[in-house]
């Protein structure tokens, strides 16, 4: 079966509705009339294609804002907060809680795919993640190239967008009457087998007006973002202190910029006791906030918000391509958004370029 | 009851503890526990790894080993009670049951120690990673040369393994012991670790030096070992930190690039100087 196909407009609908009597759908919904959320999806034809980014990102089905991971049984003696509890264990005492819905997310943006990539090295590499690992076996992805680039996106300049070469599950290229299909991995090709009947093979008028569409979105950005000029910038020790200070004072410790951002990744660990017994979840956490690598006696190693914020910025521009091979930034936008202190990634990364321009003009 | 490590195995998942059964529990100082924890398969693990160690309905918190494997497979762990989880675990009897996760971390580097002299330095509750590395010494004498603990209380009733500390003696150990402050009882030395280099009568430039301690200790112990002339790539230390997770996910034991669960938490002064990992 070849990797390229032609599904027609009247057919989405039917093609999403066989999918999900096998899987939950899940795709972009218009919230309260102005946001757009991923969530389970009732009525199909509320589902909002041409939207601007989702907030937060879809990185909520492999990584949840909150997760239960273990519950605790305890079996004879009775159970008291704060550790109290002595009790005999057996086999059953611990439950593993992780999650292996099957889901399809439909509508994705090509950015939050290429994403994914990242996250797959970062959460499977090494010490295994169980919870997300398990989320992303059973979870298919079908992205949508970006025909209408919101004002905040910079994809282009990080080639994570607006369409992909690779690394998608299934991409699809909105021709107007039809969409163009193209299918990057097996569980993409096995999901388009199976309604076979539904697509046609592409014919050289398609691959014309898909090559039209490419070329359309890319020449739509607002935004031309060099991330790899602001790290060598970084590197080569342009920036100084005092930038990073100013950075800093611009910061409310919202944490907003993490939790939307698709390359996130912190989480914190807690014990809720419940009735029926303790369960042990995760919740996002973010670097941003001082309490985050407090230790015990309440010593804070990075109590000066300026360590935090630029961390942040070292994180994404430096320490992701040295251990995970690419910025740990997709030009998302979101955090251009999100941020009350104009300190988001791509303003940080305007101003840096503005700051060398004027330096040099002096 | 059947092997939980098998359990963990089958269903892939790092995050489930194995169960430990409290043996032993000996009050080593007011505030300091040393807690023999049955599994019921024995783990291998190497001086200066850690374990998560949970109690349930509590958390989950880092905690080095103390002693160095063995077949009945019992780890030992000294824990002081300073918040949280170390209060619940201080609260438990024999019988009772920790979660045990691990061993994680690196350990510290044993063959760079081969044929040369050791220098040891604790810190308080800083001997408990340093003590199974001190065993391994006094198992194998013929492996190091002279070895040295420099080792710093706050006080003489909190001295940890004070008793061991004189079979350490016996079994060949010079020990130079110190504290800040001393008592009617006490008619030793009075001071910081670092203070007391020229008791240590080792050529240095040729020596290896195991660290642990107080961030501060840390610091001032690398500094002044470097200016005595040992390489820094010889100069060990293990570091602590906030740990939510232990594998490198969870993102709060961040130091610099480093994540000190999984690319530490031993790091020698090299990497710490060239990765700006204690700031
Ligand atoms: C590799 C390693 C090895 C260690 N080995 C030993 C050892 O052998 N012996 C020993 O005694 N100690 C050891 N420690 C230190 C030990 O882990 C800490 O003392 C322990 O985590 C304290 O936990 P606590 O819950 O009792 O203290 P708390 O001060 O109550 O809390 C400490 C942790 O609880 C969480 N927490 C609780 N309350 C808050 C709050 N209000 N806000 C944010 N976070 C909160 C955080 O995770 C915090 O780091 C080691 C640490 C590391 C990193
Ligand atoms: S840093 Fe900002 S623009 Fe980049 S991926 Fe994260 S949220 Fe999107
Ligand atoms: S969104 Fe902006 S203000 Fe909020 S934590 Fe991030 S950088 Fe700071
Ligand atoms: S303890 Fe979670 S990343 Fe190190």
């Amino acid at each position: 079966m070849k990797g390229e196909f032609i599904l027609d407009r009247n057919h989405l609908s039917y093609w999403l509705r066989q999918m999900r009597k096998s899987r939950e759908l899940i795709g972009p919904l218009m919230d309260g009339g102005k946001d757009i959320v991923f969530k389970s999806v009732d009525k199909i034809h509320e589902l909002v294609l041409d939207c601007p980014a989702s907030l937060p990102s879809p990185k909520e089905f492999l990584f949840p804002q909150y997760e239960s991971m273990l519950r605790f049984t305890p079996l004879h003696l009775p159970l008291t907060k704060g550790g109290q509890g002595g009790v005999s264990l057996s086999e059953k005492a611990i439950e593993d809680l992780s999650d292996k819905t099957k889901r399809v997310i439909f509508g994705v943006r090509s950015c939050d795919i290429s994403a994914l990539s990242l996250m797959d090295k970062f959460y499977i590499e090494g010490h295994k993640d169980p919870y997300y690992a398990r989320r992303r076996e059973n979870t298919l992805f079908i992205s949508i190239v970006c025909n209408n680039p919101d004002p905040t996106c910079f994809c282009i300049g990080l080639g994570t967008g607006p369409y992909l070469e690779k690394g998608f599950d299934i991409q699809m290229t909105d021709l107007g009457d039809r969409y163009f299909v193209q299918i990057g991995s097996h569980e993409g090709a096995k999901t388009v087998k199976a309604m076979s009947f539904l697509f046609r093979r592409p014919q050289k008028t398609d691959y014309e007006d898909q090559y039209e569409v490419f070329l359309s979105s890319k020449a739509r950005f607002h935004k031309r973002i060099n991330l790899e000029g602001i790290r060598q910038m970084i590197l080569e020790e342009k920036v100084k202190d005092d930038f990073w200070q100013w950075v800093a004072g611009r910061c409310f410790e919202c944490g907003g910029c993490v939790y939307d951002c698709p390359l996130c990744t912190c989480f914190t660990v807690t014990d809720r006791t419940y009735s029926e017994g303790i369960e042990r979840v995760r919740l996002w956490d973010t670097c941003m906030f001082k309490g985050f690598t407090r230790m015990a006696g309440g010593v804070l190693p990075n109590e000066k918000m300026v360590k935090r914020t630029k961390r942040w910025y070292y994180h994404k521009l430096i320490y992701y391509p040295e251990s995970l091979g690419g910025f740990g930034c997709v030009g998302c936008g979101r955090c251009t958004i999100t941020c009350p202190g104009k300190i988001d990634m791509a303003s940080i990364a305007a101003r840096l370029k503005g700051l060398v321009l004027n330096e040099e003009e002096e | 009851m059947k092997g939980n490590l098998k359990n963990n195995k089958k269903n892939g998942n790092i995050y489930i503890p194995l169960n430990g059964r409290i043996e032993e529990i000996i009050q080593l100082t007011s505030d300091v526990r040393l807690f023999k924890a049955k599994t019921e398969i024995p783990i291998d693990y190497k001086p200066g790894q850690f374990f998560m160690i949970s109690v349930w309905g509590s958390g989950e918190i880092p905690i080095s080993v103390t002693s160095l494997p063995e077949k009945n497979g019992m780890p030992e762990l000294c824990i002081r009670k300073t918040g949280v989880v170390t209060t619940a675990i201080h609260s438990l009897q024999t019988g009772q049951f920790v979660g045990l996760r691990g061993p994680y971390g690196n350990g510290f580097p044993m063959d760079i120690s081969k044929g040369r002299d050791v220098v040891i330095v604790a810190g308080g509750i800083g001997i408990a990673p340093l003590r199974p590395l001190i065993q391994q010494f006094i198992k194998k004498p013929n492996e190091t040369g002279k070895v040295t603990l420099l080792y710093g209380s706050r006080t003489p009733d909190e001295i940890i393994f004070r008793d061991e500390v004189e079979d350490w003696k016996k079994s060949g150990i010079t020990v130079v012991l110190t504290v800040d402050k001393g008592n009617d009882n006490w008619n030793g030395n009075i001071g910081l670790v670092t203070g007391f280099w020229p008791e240590v009568r080792t050529n240095f430039k040729n020596a290896v030096a195991y660290i642990c301690g107080p961030e501060v200790m840390i610091k001032a112990a690398m500094r002044d070992l470097f200016f005595l002339g040992m390489p820094d790539d010889r100069i060990i230390t293990t570091l602590e930190s906030h740990m939510k997770c232990g594998v490198g996910k969870c993102g709060h034991c961040y130091a610099g690039p480093k994540y000190i669960c999984t690319d530490g938490p031993v790091f020698s002064y090299k990497e710490i100087k060239e990765q700006s990992i204690l700031k």
